[in-house]
């Protein structure tokens, strides 16, 4: 058994495997797999500060090695997720140690949703600030793409929690560096990534596009190289710790972003297609510390070997 | 839950529709009519996603689940290649299925194409004998008909090119069987394309008869975390707006009064 423990800041996790927002519903969802509470953290759908409907149907496109999704944010509000026993009170009651993962259309509604959840914070362990859905018009992406915004929201959700606070930031940028830099600059005090990157499909027997939002967020191994470079130069530009997340589908996968300088993961489309992927995922992580004689996870991250160039 | 299943057989009915049978003792023990499950097709390699079928048929003292599905795209022909002996990785029971007919209740099973596959267990174990009105395209799309007999359910078929019995839709069958169903308790049981399911159940509101339709949808993870599968249904708190429900969990079978029809 190698010590699996993960100090992010603030946080201290018992292991670095997470669910990624959006993919593992409100926890409730899996507990028949297993018993949520033995994950690092359940990081929940996206909470803001209304009842959100969400995009229309179609929603969803299996394309090769992935999947196109364009949910647009479906979710119950800040004050059901807070009373309604579906939400935060089954997490507490489960004990799961919970992110809560929180969007809004404007500033002052992250603002919002940050500040109800801080005022009942028992059983939440952090908030993870969502700028990057690439399915929303309004919020989501586009403060995600813009580094000045990046840091007006972080800034402002900084003063209404005390909370630890993660950014999750967005793939569709040309210099991901940047956006690291503006949200450790802004008080955040981890990052994630990636999010999804849009993408589009298109039936050729009805010339539609196979998503009524049109284009939709790439997930699933098909983007897990480019999370993998993207986690690689965030992380390097950073002294804060990073979340990696982008098609990890096994321990292997896994390990990967530890390499790249990852020292928590998050699974998500591979839960589609196996709900206990996450548990064995991490079973997996350990036996591979074992394997070689690895007697602490926080030994390899970042550890990837560059040659220098001459 | 979760299970790893062996395919004890799987054969070709006839034309696109096939027959899988699993051993699942776990999932036959609890299946309802109604419910689906959710199986990982395990030589679709670079398609990540399960595919929900309809549970058929179960024998819970043998431990057996029966899928009757149609070839319609490359996930069912890789399902249709599995040989006996192959492993799949089945998710279920999944879902909420049909309320069960009690010993007063006439059962009038409604079903579209493969939809009658959804329907047989409540054939099979309703107290009291109903009937089923089968509709197809054509005669070579009916299933299933002659096991429903087999069970004590008269069927009455209705095709759209009239290969078979009535010439139409199978919605007017039902006005014919409802009428004569007057003085029973009758119940309508739908399943099939999402236009016929429409039509019964404004039917059945109008004729103030109970109905409980199961909708078929593209669904992603099964378990009602990932939104994808939703179906628009009345707002409880204000009846002339509508929210998403999400098919997997709250569904696939609703009420006629339940959906959002606008």
């Amino acid at each position: 058994m190698a010590d699996l423990t993960t100090k992010l800041g603030p946080l201290t996790l018992k292991n670095p495997v997470m669910t990624a927002s959006g993919t593992f519903g409100y926890g409730a969802e899996y507990e028949e797999y297993f018993p949520i509470r033995k994950l690092g953290a359940v990081v929940v759908k996206g909470i803001a500060p209304w009842v959100s409907n969400g995009n229309p149907m179609p929603r969803v496109a299996e394309v090769t090695s992935g999947m196109l999704n364009a949910i647009g944010l479906q979710g119950p509000g800040v004050e059901k997720f807070l009373h309604d026993g579906h939400y935060l009170p089954f997490l507490r009651k489960a004990g799961a140690v919970t992110i809560v993962n929180i969007w809004g259309k404007k500033i002052e509604d992250y603002c919002e949703v940050a500040e109800r959840l801080t005022a009942e914070k028992e059983g939440i362990a952090a908030l993870e600030i969502n700028i990057s859905c690439p399915n929303v018009k309004e919020g989501g992406i586009a403060f995600g793409t813009d580094p000045v915004m990046l840091k007006k929201v972080v800034s402002a959700v900084r003063k209404s929690t005390t909370l630890p606070l993660i950014t999750k930031l967005s793939p569709n940028v040309t210099k991901i560096a940047d956006f690291a830099l503006a949200a450790q600059d802004a008080g955040s005090d981890i990052i994630s990534l990636i999010n999804t990157i849009p993408g589009m499909s298109i039936d050729i027997e009805t010339f539609r596009p196979r998503i009524a939002n049109v284009t939709g967020g790439l997930s699933g191994p098909a983007i897990k190289p480019i999370a993998v470079r993207m986690v690689y130069e965030a992380a390097k530009a950073v002294s804060i710790p990073v979340i990696g997340m982008g098609g990890i589908s096994s321990a292997e996968d896994a390990i990967e972003f530890f390499l790249a300088g990852a020292s928590a993961i998050a699974v998500g489309t591979a839960i589609f297609s196996n709900p206990a992927a996450p548990v064995e995922i991490l079973a997996g992580i350990d036996r591979w510390l074992d394997g070689h004689r690895i007697g602490s996870l926080s030994e390899i991250v970042g550890q990837v070997k560059i040659q220098e160039k001459k | 839950m979760d299970y790893e299943c062996k395919v004890l057989s799987n054969t070709c009915l006839k034309g696109e529709y096939f027959r899988i049978v699993f051993s699942a003792p776990g999932i036959a023990a609890k299946a309802k009519a109604g419910q689906f499950v959710h199986v990982r097709i395990p030589t679709l390699r670079d398609r990540i996603l399960r595919r929900p079928f309809s549970i058929n048929d179960t024998d819970p003292e043998k431990g057996l689940l029966t899928v009757t599905y149609k070839k319609v795209g490359r996930g069912t022909a890789e399902l249709a290649g599995l040989p006996p002996g192959a492993v799949c990785s089945v998710m279920g029971p999944q879902g909420k299925g049909y309320t069960l007919p009690d010993k007063e209740t006439f059962p009038i099973l409604v079903a579209g194409g493969y939809g009658s596959a959804a329907t047989f267990l409540l054939a099979k174990h309703a107290p009291r004998k109903g009937v089923l009105l089968l509709g197809a395209r054509s005669g070579e799309d009916l299933i299933l008909a002659e096991e429903y007999e087999r069970v004590g359910f008269p069927v009455k078929i209705a095709t759209n090119d009239g290969s078979v019995g009535h010439k139409g839709f199978v919605t007017e069958l039902l006005e014919e069987a409802l009428a004569e169903a007057k003085g029973k308790k009758a119940f309508v049981y739908g399943c099939g394309p999402e236009g016929m399911l429409f039509a019964l159940g404004k039917l059945c509101l109008a004729e103030n008869v109970k109905a409980e339709l199961s909708l078929d949808r593209n669904m992603c993870c099964g378990t009602g975390a990932c939104f994808a599968c939703v179906v628009k249904v009345k707002d409880e708190s204000a009846p002339e707006k509508w929210r998403y429900s999400r098919s997997c969990k709250e569904g696939p079978v609703y009420g006629a009064e339940e959906l959002y029809y606008g």
